[in-house]
């Protein structure tokens, strides 16, 4: 081998390791605000993602399967009105296909986002990836329906109020499989380094940096303090009980219960 | 100094004792327009409504047009004064007061 194909070849292996190994996938739902007050537009945009949230790159995501709104008790279903959009991180040439709306806030009350996207294949893994992904936006000063399921094959139900958090606050949650506790389910953090107001690109020192684990217990109940101002992200992972066929062979899908809630620094 | 933060603790203790949890919260208010009917609704962040307060609908310049009293459900509804921008004022007991900017445009 000459000395550039050795080259090559190591770089390549290189961006292997790095990519099966450093950067968790994460579907995102990530709402203008999550605090709509009497003197705000009640108007807020929504953005639906499949990305690296640390390490910023994008995946291409197909139109949902389901885009929708829990708000008193009704669900709306929003599918119809996602446009697609194209977007990528500063690492990558190519852009990539995400979804976004604009969503009407009518009523006081919480207003839980959900998405469930259509299967991901992923070859390094060598299964599909469905991320289950929900947000929390509240209006008006109404404390309520944060707490509802959705009903969605797996979810993460919050344990602390999602809003109006610090920056420093513990995130608690509670991993729900076909609507019952995950015992022990892992919850992999990740902090959104495109986050607006993000004033600097968080930079992991090494790589357990990028990805935080932590295991829930018996009931399927988690916690996490988070040390940044911004978006937080937290995506319980299982395998589901059923598989799907990739070019006529079965394979394995991860199902993932993903939440995200936002934090600001005390002034 | 001191007899202030005497007076502070007994306003402190007197709200805790004599109110319910929720006043210990922050008084909300929503206000929508329906033909020509404002209608206004007053609660707690857990839901719970805000009943007797006191209800200020105000002009542009923040004159007074008329004033109201909420139901048991915290509900207060008027028929709209002028085609201006209106705030509305909720003055709940306790000094807990909150508004909502209705604007022209959204109706």
């Amino acid at each position: 081998m000459s000395t550039m194909k050795i080259l090559i070849f190591s770089a390549a292996i290189t961006l292997l390791v790095l990519t099966s190994t450093a950067a968790a996938h994460f579907g995102t739902v990530i709402p203008s605000k999550n605090i709509v007050t009497p003197e705000d537009s009640c108007s807020i945009a929504l953005e639906v993602k499949f990305i690296h949230p640390m390490e910023g790159q994008y995946m291409e995501m197909e139109k949902p399967k389901k885009f929708g709104v829990l708000h008193n008790n009704t669900k709306t279903d929003l599918l119809p009105r996602l446009v697609a959009a194209k977007g990528n991180s500063p690492s990558q040439s190519e852009k990539f296909t995400y979804w976004k709306t604009d969503y009407q806030i009518k009523r006081p009350g919480d207003y839980t986002f959900y998405v469930e996207p259509k299967p991901y294949w992923e070859p390094a893994e060598d299964l599909f990836i469905v991320h289950y992904t929900k947000v929390c936006v509240n209006a008006f000063g109404l404390e309520e329906g944060w707490d509802e399921k959705i009903g969605l094959e797996t979810e993460i139900i919050p344990k602390t109020r999602p809003y109006g958090l610090w920056t420093g606050n513990l995130f608690t949650g509670q991993v729900l499989v076909g609507g019952q506790p995950a015992a022990h389910a892992e919850v992999e953090v990740e902090y959104l380094n495109e986050s607006p107001g993000n004033r600097s690109a968080l930079q992991p020192p090494s790589n357990p940096f990028v990805t935080q684990v932590v295991i829930a217990d018996a009931d399927g109940v988690f916690s996490y303090a988070m040390p940044k101002a911004g978006w937080w992200g937290f995506s319980a992972l299982n395998e589901a009980g059923w598989k799907l066929k990739k070019d006529g062979v079965e394979k394995g899908v991860e199902i993932g219960a993903v939440y995200w809630v936002h934090t600001v620094d005390i002034p | 100094m001191r007899p202030f933060f005497v007076a502070t603790l007994f306003v402190t203790l007197c709200s805790l004792f004599s109110a319910g949890p929720a006043q210990a919260h922050k008084v909300n208010i929503f206000a929508y327009v329906e033909g020509d009917t404002g209608y206004t609704e007053s609660y707690f962040p857990d839901g719970k409504p805000v009943e007797g307060g006191t209800i200020e609908v105000l002009g542009p310049a923040g004159n007074k047009l008329l004033e109201g009293k909420t139901d048991q459900e915290g509900l207060f509804s008027f028929p709209l004064p002028a085609k201006d921008d209106l705030t509305i004022v909720i003055n709940a007991s306790m000094g807990h007061k909150s508004k909502f900017l209705l604007k022209k445009s959204d109706r």
